[in-house]
């Protein structure tokens, strides 16, 4: 009981950070309906972000956080108006292969600021792990899970109350509908990416004091959020949610029970076995387009 | 003639002669390694160029079949002494088994999702080669792997080997070339413009999107075969994600539905690592900037974007 | 079930309907829609948009089941078959919105509808066998004549995607005919056409069927209709209205209360 409320834990911790940045691939998928592979690579600025910022004590930890946030947001916007803008009307994996291309330059930009080292920074709460029922939860994770939670439920309000957000969701849908009703379409996409860019950003910072930050850690997270986001239905963004405590949940068990360096090949497996059951994800509704 | 037809025996015109030159003026081995490499990586782009450009089927896990096709020829000459021609029809038939058991489930995905479940399928055969150590020799790899020899001909010669992969090349370029050309082909391209109409017309576009994923797959075993003969040594890092990514790129680089494209790509994508290393610290962001500016000017691929500038400037002229 | 369109003298049909139903959610798009093709024959199928048209041709093509009654194609059931298998049971398709191979040649596009007439594989296409080499040169003979048979041959070599609308769906009907098929199902082939080109293609369509090929023709113009069909059927919310004969089915009064949504008696043909 306690040893797998222990895996539960450290799953849903694990999962939470998943969802996260499986819900910027899924937001923007939404607009866009690309696949950015340089996501993970704004996980990455926004972990690395946060060492220097905070880590490095130079700013407080809220203003460490925004800027930090801002700043990567900023990166997905000029990754957008610079070089996604122009050959938007190609074939997506065109698009996608400048995002391959763009989150090499980003880890190369970050290898040179950064370094080759990994960093670490403390937690952000000062508090003691809690005990409950004999397994530790540590403050970290409920942190972790409430910045989730606050990313989802803002996201879902900003589609379902806001004019821009349900501006944006028309766009997605039918563009040249959207254009023709006055939406400035090419400014939803920009701002789907800046929005994007910084959920990425966040899902950096709060995963920062769990682990080593370093300038090749977008990869596996930018890939464990893609899977997230593909088994809870692309563009969904409770989908995502889901995803991601699913992804997380049997990563960890798959550790307990089974054999730690089996980690990825479990994660990848109850992917693979979902999809087959689901071929379009778990919430997912419309087919995905083409590559 | 038809210009394409002329179009294609201007390239071999220029191909031929190209390989056959520097097969012989090239005297360094590492020169001619690096240019051996460029052929592996051809074979591996043309396959995945059949499944990606003409069927318009993703894979972003075709590092797996290299992989199994290396490790496959590898386990059978170093644990079991096979000869290495001996091991190579037995590595077709398991890479071409494991597509047939992969694909059948997979092929069922459209787009992204295909995309995913073939990462995934790549990511797991990758932790298989890591883990299962007392097969794969885990994540230190595999050594002492026979080179090969074809009677007194050696090919632990990088000169021989370079011939040697870049006739098979040479076969496997012709090998595409006519099947795209016939009916099969025809049908396969289809499929990337309209499925629906493709079944319309009686084309089993489950069955035929299934043999192709099979045959680019035999494509990427071959090349696993050649990798694993020529630098005697293999490791899971040699078939990462990254690898399966690499050479999607690479068909996109050179230009998708192009069999040329894929020589080209494949070309351009194994030397500028190598010209890179000048910038030390700074090859990761160069590398990745070039990538980047060569998709945005010319975002149909190299071979497209190369003969429109050339069309542009003649145009010019006139 | 009795046997509205078949003329008792007349060979058995070729496709049989037998009280087909189709619902999308609580939509009843076809109900218990019962019909007969003879072969050699052209049937019509109008009515009202959203009558059922091209949900009735969806399931005969296959594209979706129907929920309950039965397709024959000369005594073989076809409902619940692949759409690929029905080509070789000889039934080929346009499509309403040109579904062309956009990339390839209007050859090429012939030559992908001659994929069940032809059987060279990957191997033996790779190795030029003779007997492939010469298929395929056989193949590409007959596409030609098709193209010249719908008019298009000097378009041939260019990218179907490029060519006129119009020469689109002309291409299309070669790349149907290429299959050989026994019924070929017209989804509203006049839809964007001009006045000069419907009348070539209703041309067209009556040189198809003199080459022995039945035709089932769902289309809006009911110019054309009205003088290349044998018969008609008229759909309404997904049940069978009227048939018969052009000329029953323009003095018949529930027809015209349909279209026009009176009772009042007005020529159905304007022009």
């Amino acid at each position: 009981m306690q040893e797998i409320l222990q895996y539960l834990f450290s799953g849903i911790t694990n999962g939470a950070i998943y969802a996260v940045i499986a819900v910027g691939f899924s937001m923007l998928y939404n607009s866009t309906e690309l696949i950015n592979f340089a996501h993970g690579e704004f996980v990455m600025l926004g972990g690395l972000g946060i060492v220097t910022l905070w880590g490095g004590s130079l700013l407080p930890l809220p203003a460490a956080f925004v800027l930090t946030v801002i700043g990567v947001a900023f990166v997905g916007f000029l990754l957008e108006r610079v070089a996604l803008r122009k050959v938007s009307r190609s074939q997506p994996i065109v698009l996608v292969i400048i995002t391959i291309g763009a989150s090499i330059f980003l880890r190369g930009i970050g290898m040179l600021i950064w370094g080759k080292d990994a960093h670490a920074i403390p937690s952000f709460t000062k508090l003691s792990p809690m005990d409950v029922f004999g397994a530790k939860l540590m403050p970290q994770s409920i942190l972790i899970l409430a910045i989730v939670l606050l990313v989802v439920v803002g996201l879902h309000l900003f589609y379902r109350k806001t004019l821009t957000g349900k501006a944006m969701q028309a766009c997605a849908i039918n563009e040249k509908a959207a254009w023709l009703s006055g939406i400035p379409s090419d400014q939803m996409v920009l701002l789907a990416f800046f929005l994007s860019a910084g959920i990425g950003a966040i899902a950096g910072i709060i995963i920062a004091p769990i682990t080593m930050c370093g300038y090749d850690m977008g990869i596996l997270l930018g890939l464990k959020g893609f899977c997230a986001a593909m088994l809870g239905g692309l563009g969904s963004l409770w989908g995502s949610l889901v995803g991601g405590l699913l992804l997380g949940i049997s990563e960890s068990l798959g550790v307990g029970y089974v054999s730690s360096s089996l980690k990825d090949a479990i994660a990848f497996l109850v992917l693979l076995l979902i999809l087959y059951i689901r071929p379009t994800g778990i919430l997912g509704i419309k087919e995905a387009k083409r590559f | 003639m038809k210009p394409e037809c002329f179009k294609n025996r201007l390239y071999y015109g220029i191909f031929l002669p190209v390989i056959a030159v520097s097969g012989f003026v090239i005297d360094s081995p590492y020169y001619l390694q690096v240019l051996t490499f460029i052929g592996i990586n051809t074979l591996l782009t043309i396959g995945l160029n059949m499944l990606m450009g003409y069927a318009g089927q993703i894979s972003l896990g075709h590092a797996a079949f290299y992989g199994i096709g290396a490790y496959t020829t590898t386990i059978l000459t170093v644990h079991f002494d096979f000869s290495p021609w001996a091991a190579l029809p037995c590595t077709l038939v398991v890479t071409g088994m494991v597509a047939f058991l992969v694909g059948l489930p997979m092929l069922k995905l459209t787009g992204y999702y295909l995309g995913m479940g073939t990462l995934g399928f790549g990511m797991i055969v990758y932790v298989l080669f890591r883990e299962w150590s007392h097969v794969t020799g885990g994540s230190s790899g595999m050594v002492g792997i026979p080179s090969l020899s074809l009677g007194p001909v050696s090919f632990s010669d990088s000169r021989n080997y370079f011939y040697l992969v870049w006739m098979i090349v040479l076969v496997c370029i012709v090998f595409c070339q006519r099947l795209i050309q016939s009916r099969v082909g025809r049908a396969l391209r289809s499929i990337s413009d309209s499925e629906n109409a493709a079944k319309a017309l009686g084309v089993d576009t489950k069955d035929l999107k299934l043999k192709i994923f099979i045959l680019s797959a035999l494509f990427a075993a071959m090349a696993g075969f050649l990798y694993a003969h020529l630098v005697t040594f293999i490791s899971p890092g040699s078939f990462d994600f990254m690898v399966s990514i690499r050479m999607v790129t690479m068909v996109v680089i050179g230009g998708m539905a192009s069999i040329w494209g894929a020589l080209l790509g494949a070309s351009v994508l194994t030397l500028l690592p190598e010209c890179l290393h000048a910038f030390a610290d700074f090859e990761m962001v160069v590398y990745g900037l070039i990538l980047m500016l060569i998709m945005i000017f010319m975002p149909r691929g190299l071979t497209r974007g190369l003969m429109d500038i050339y069309e542009r400037s003649v145009s010019k002229q006139i | 079930m009795s046997a509205p369109c078949l003329n008792r003298f007349e060979k058995p049909p070729l496709l049989r309907a037998d009280s087909i139903s189709k619902a999308f959610g609580g939509v009843q798009a076809l109900l218990n829609v019962s019909f007969e093709v003879s072969e050699g024959t052209i049937l019509g199928i109008i009515g009202p948009n959203g009558a059922g048209k091209t949900t009735l041709f969806n399931v005969i093509t296959s594209a979706y089941p129907p929920d309950s009654g039965q397709l024959f194609l000369d005594r073989k059931k076809i409902q619940n078959r692949k759409v690929h298998e029905l080509v070789r049971l000889g039934i080929a398709r346009t499509f309403q919105n040109v579904e062309l191979f956009e990339n390839m040649t209007a050859l090429e596009n012939v030559m992908v509808g001659q994929y069940t007439q032809t059987r060279c594989g990957i191997f033996a296409a790779a190795a030029r066998l003779p007997w492939a080499v010469a298929e395929e040169k056989q193949a590409r003979e007959e596409a030609m004549a098709l193209l010249s048979f719908v008019g298009i041959a000097q378009y041939a070599e260019n990218r179907s995607g490029n060519l006129p609308f119009g020469w689109q769906r002309l291409l299309e009907i070669a790349r149907a005919l290429a299959a050989k098929p026994r019924l070929l199902l017209l989804d509203e082939p006049a839809a964007g056409l001009n006045a000069v080109e419907t009348r070539r293609l209703g041309n067209l369509i009556e040189r198809i069927r003199h080459q022995g090929v039945t035709i089932l023709l769902v289309e809006h113009d009911m110019n054309l209709t009205m003088t290349i069909c044998d018969r008609i059927i008229v759909l309404n919310y997904g049940k069978i209205l009227a048939h018969g004969t052009p000329e029953e089915i323009q003095s018949n009064p529930a027809v015209m209360a349909a279209y026009l949504g009176t009772s009042e008696v007005s020529p159905l043909i304007y022009d």
